[in-house]
């Protein structure tokens, strides 16, 4: 309990490059609460890869675009 | 704060208070007569009425208060809450259970063992919302 996940992403930055949408859109489009948004953010939960491939098709970018593994995470 | 976590927060509360309420009035009984009380049907049926309409009540409040979130179904995070919180208070209500039974082997007492699995039961429904809770405020 309480152990971040070693996965970083640039959802934030995504939201903020896509017309500023707000996480209540993202959360609404991709069929998740608001705060799983924040959660994901704050990487305090990692998605599901369904939800991962969601945000990253709402985007139109890679997976890899979206998520990233970090090893430091890990400790 | 997502309907659910407000949820969590509000049965939490309830059965602290209700279940408060109900061990109060039988330890209080029980010192009187000076031996565990018998299982008191009314006081069971004041309990689940109580708990029921603070329950009920309150989420109307919470669905009134936050209209847009009322009928939010569980997404993938709170799936995942909900189901490590029912497996942290499966592990309460088992080992309530136990301490229930070794309470019974040493006292041989029928109403001591039916207060003992009722506050078990309490305690693993009261400990599966804090858990709740504290995923909801953490990582999950």
């Amino acid at each position: 309990m309480g152990r971040r996940p070693p996965i970083t992403n640039r959802v934030r930055e995504l939201r903020d490059q896509n017309g500023e949408m707000t996480q209540a859109q993202l959360g609404k489009a991709i069929g998740v609460t608001r705060q799983t948004i924040i959660a994901i953010e704050q990487n305090r939960y990692s998605p599901s890869l369904e939800t991962a491939f969601l945000i990253a098709r709402l985007f139109d970018v890679c997976l890899d675009d979206v998520f990233q593994w970090n090893d430091e995470g890990q400790t | 704060m997502a309907f659910h976590e407000k949820s969590a927060w509000l049965m939490a509360v309830s059965l602290l208070l209700a279940g408060g309420l109900y061990y109060w009035v039988v330890v209080t009984l029980s010192i009187e007569v000076n031996r565990p009380v018998p299982p008191l049907v009314p006081l069971v049926v004041a309990y689940t009425v109580l708990l029921t309409v603070l329950a009920v009540v309150g989420h109307i409040a919470i669905a009134v208060l936050a209209p847009r979130n009322s009928s939010s179904v569980l997404d993938e995070r709170e799936r995942l809450i909900a189901r490590r919180a029912s497996h942290a208070a499966s592990y309460v209500m088992g080992v309530g259970t136990l301490v229930s039974l070794g309470i019974y082997l040493f006292y041989q007492s029928g109403d001591l063992l039916f207060h003992s699995v009722f506050a078990s039961l309490m305690l693993s429904q009261i400990s599966e919302y804090l858990v709740q809770i504290v995923y909801f405020r953490t990582s999950v």
